[in-house]
């Protein structure tokens, strides 16, 4: 069988891209300045079944559209402790793992503290170089607060397992706010409807168009096309006129950020003294570069 | 340590029943500070080569208890070849007979570890190996 796209290069360019500072990320993925693939970001709280629901939502929308390739980046936690992490999240999906026309990377999260890892934006971009048509993000098991994938895709999905209980009450303010799509997992769970309903009442009393909320078992398939169906209503639905241009924001953010941790880490005499003459230092510092 | 952001492929091929040594290595590699990749159980070696490649990993770590871990390997190993991916090093773990080993070494691993060996020695080997580049 041969391979839709150069497999090992571009896990290779990957390998090279997610370590890389800044002046050899620019080196290597040039000019990315079109919004190529869609982006859908999966996320919710840890064990609420993201990588499973990525699993089946991948093999739907491939067997949907015959000519699509679908990329996944999952991101698992980074231990504090040692530098070193278990990417787990691929066990979750032997099911499509032979398709041909998929591709998934396991990505620890690193020094990133938002649920998602070092130079994501980079990552993404590289596949979007490679020309798949979606990418599919599975954050870091998150809390509450960890917003900044509201940025870094098109559409949000909050995948809440049934017995998530009051931590659903916790995420009212936070990440329940910018998702835009819910997703209920194990709709066998008697739970789950309850919390489904719960999640309505919470973001119907607030949104004007309040986002779908789906009950679904993965497992079985049950919910998949309606989640399916709701993603790609989402994307019709959304203004999509300044992507390229918001990508474009975050990516310089996310380059500029990573620039300056660069700076201050590798440079004990930049934060000496008062803050605004650091400051100016700092400032002049990135200039030069 | 070498192991820092060393990418590590643990893979179960063959019809094992447990993983509990699986297990256990992947967790003293990522305290060792590797990104330690996990298949699960009952693998082929079809599966495992496509997650090597696709992790783009350093090293791939066979866990074989079954005792068919002379045709498993050779077939992964072949397999890495046919996927262009025979620079990544294989190394094997398991129920091994010391009469294999010899074979083994020969068909292309760069260790044999087994369950009587201590765990600080199998990491030891491991990051040396990785070293070595």
């Amino acid at each position: 069988m041969t391979d839709p796209f150069p497999r090992r290069a571009i896990a290779r360019e990957l390998s090279r891209v997610v370590n890389a500072p800044v002046g050899d990320v620019l080196a290597e993925i040039g000019d990315a300045s079109t919004a190529s693939a869609r982006r859908i970001g999966i996320t919710g709280p840890p064990g609420g079944g993201k990588s499973t629901l990525i699993s089946a939502l991948a093999a739907h929308r491939l067997e949907k559209n015959r000519d699509r390739t679908v990329a996944v980046l999952a991101i698992d936690p980074t231990s504090p402790l040692s530098g070193g992490s278990i990417l787990g999240d691929r066990i979750r999906m032997d099911a499509i793992a032979d398709l041909p026309r998929l591709f998934i990377r396991s990505v620890p999260s690193r020094g990133a503290r938002n649920g998602l890892c070092d130079n994501v934006v980079d990552l993404m971009t590289t596949l979007e170089r490679h020309r798949f048509e979606e990418i599919l993000l599975e954050t870091v098991g998150i809390g509450q607060a960890e917003i900044d994938v509201r940025e870094l895709v098109d559409t949000v999905v909050l995948v809440v397992p049934p017995d998530a209980g009051d931590s659903v009450q916790a995420m009212k303010a936070g990440i329940i706010e910018i998702a835009d799509i819910f997703v209920v997992t194990k709709s066998e769970n008697p739970a789950a409807r309850q919390m489904a309903a719960e999640i309505r009442g919470i973001v119907g009393a607030r949104k004007s168009a309040s986002p779908p909320a789906v009950v679904m078992t993965a497992a079985n398939g049950s919910g998949i096309a309606e989640l399916s169906d709701a993603i790609d209503a989402h994307h019709h639905a959304r203004d999509n006129g300044d992507t390229a241009e918001r990508r474009r924001h975050y990516h310089l953010k996310a380059l500029i950020g990573r620039e300056i941790d660069a700076v201050l880490s590798g440079n004990g005499e930049m934060a000496r003294g008062d803050l605004r003459s650091s400051y100016n230092r700092l400032l002049q510092h990135l200039r030069r570069y | 340590m070498s192991l820092a952001r060393k990418r590590i492929l643990i893979a179960k091929p063959g019809l094992d029943g447990h993983d509990v040594g699986a297990k256990v290595i992947a967790l003293a590699l990522r305290d060792a500070g590797a990104d330690v990749i996990y298949t699960g159980l009952r693998r082929t070696p079809d599966y495992i080569v496509r997650i090597a490649v696709e992790e783009d990993v350093d090293m791939l770590g066979l866990s074989i208890l079954s005792g068919s871990h002379k045709e498993l390997v050779e077939d992964v190993i072949a397999k890495l070849r046919e996927a262009d991916a025979g620079d990544i090093k294989v190394f094997v773990g398991g129920t091994i007979p010391v009469e294999d080993h010899e074979a083994l070494l020969k068909a292309g691993v760069c260790g044999v570890f087994t369950s009587e060996m201590k765990i600080d020695s199998v990491i030891g080997a491991i990051d040396r190996e990785l070293a070595e580049g």
